[in-house]
């Protein structure tokens, strides 16, 4: 199958720190994938559900059950560079999952479960801060300090950019095949998230921002006194 | 042994034409696949992208040209020569189709999101265009030795 169409028929995703409304709308997108062939539509839809996963996924799954279930789904990813771009991306998560485990403490180095080279290597180096990887994942030394602090938000953003930059470079070395329509989908994917994020934190800290602001001792005045005027 | 020497002959006359066409097809696919494409994504400027994916149809006119250059009564003395020319010119030209097509779609790709770049983005597509000229200018020059 050619994909010269489908490729130019979908539009420029702005660079993720910039992107702040989507260029095309998931119906809209939908229906220009519908160009595509059965067998690739059905590897999109599973590069999706690992990249993405957790809005679809089984949340009563054990860590290890999950591991399981993502390299059997991986198997059937037959791209290379496809199943490159998710098992980094698990990679990541893995990585998150220890961070996050380690700073709970209630749980030791054995209980850990993750996907990709780096999962014995982490259960070795346990106690260190960036589990002996800061030379290969320099990113790492940069998230801890931000787990740490609680900043799960920034952690996000940081891993996102990451894996968006990771997407062009491997979307940009395949012109016009399934594997540059894989990766912009997996990219509208990651700033569709940003943005519905971007949202959720703008809502909460208008209502933090309007919480404080009613609980002032000036303005609570003011507002009684409009209450008892108007009664 | 004639035969098949004469049957050279005739594929080196009519291969330019052939293969050239075959060129242009693919190349002009590849580009029109593009410019379809590009035609959803884009509000103006539709009949630039359309006439972008036109440009790999020249090859087969300089097929036609090669082949009137080479047509002469073929003999055992001239199949060779003939066949030699004829088949490497072609082979050219559907090369050069085939990748100009693909130049062709990735200008209509980056220009859909540049306009401003469309005419550099051409510049790839041109230059694939001069070798397909040299090839053929030069098969014209050649078959001028090739005896009658």
């Amino acid at each position: 199958m050619s994909y010269y169409t489908l490729v130019t028929a979908l539009p420029d995703l702005p660079p993720l720190a910039k992107c702040k409304q989507l260029p095309i709308s998931r119906i809209a997108l939908e229906r220009r994938l519908t160009m595509l062939e059965e067998e690739d539509l059905k590897l999109l839809r599973l590069a999706e559900s690992l990249y993405h996963f957790g809005e679809d996924q089984q949340k009563n799954f054990s860590d290890q059950k999950r591991v399981y279930q993502w390299q059997s789904q991986l198997q059937k990813v037959h791209s290379p560079e496809i199943r490159r771009c998710i098992e980094l991306r698990l990679e990541w998560q893995s990585l998150l999952a220890a961070l996050r485990q380690r700073q709970q403490g209630d749980k030791g180095p054995e209980h850990f479960f993750g996907l990709g080279r780096w999962t014995a290597r982490i259960r070795q180096h346990w106690h260190e801060p960036a589990f002996g990887l800061e030379n290969a994942l320099p990113l790492l030394n940069e998230l801890q300090p931000l787990m740490q602090k609680g900043a799960a938000g920034e952690v996000e953003k940081q891993i996102n950019t990451w894996l968006w930059q990771n997407l062009i470079q491997v979307e940009r070395s395949h012109a016009f095949t399934l594997e540059t329509v894989i990766c912009f989908v997996l990219r509208w994917g990651i700033a569709e998230k940003q943005i519905r994020n971007d949202a959720d934190q703008a809502l909460e800290a208008f209502e933090s921002m309007a919480d404080a602001l009613i609980s002032a001792p000036v303005i609570k005045e003011h507002i009684e006194s409009a209450f008892e005027e108007l009664s | 042994m004639d035969n098949l020497i004469l049957a050279l002959g005739w594929a080196g006359l009519y291969g330019p034409m052939a293969l050239g066409a075959i060129g242009s097809m693919i190349g002009c696919s590849l580009a029109g696949q593009a410019a379809a494409g590009a035609l959803l994504e884009t509000e103006t400027g539709h009949g630039r992208y359309i006439g972008i994916s036109a440009m790999p149809s020249s090859q087969s006119i300089y097929g036609i040209v090669v082949m009137f250059a080479l047509n002469r009564e073929l003999t055992l003395g001239n199949a060779p020569g003939l066949a030699a020319i004829g088949l490497l010119c072609g082979l050219a030209l559907m090369f050069s189709a085939i990748y100009q097509g693909r130049s062709c779609a990735s200008a209509i790709n980056v220009s859909k999101i540049r306009p401003e770049i469309f005419g550099m983005s051409l510049a790839p597509a041109a230059i694939v265009e001069g070798f397909a000229v040299f090839a053929f200018i030069f098969a014209l020059v050649i078959s001028a030795g090739v005896p009658a």
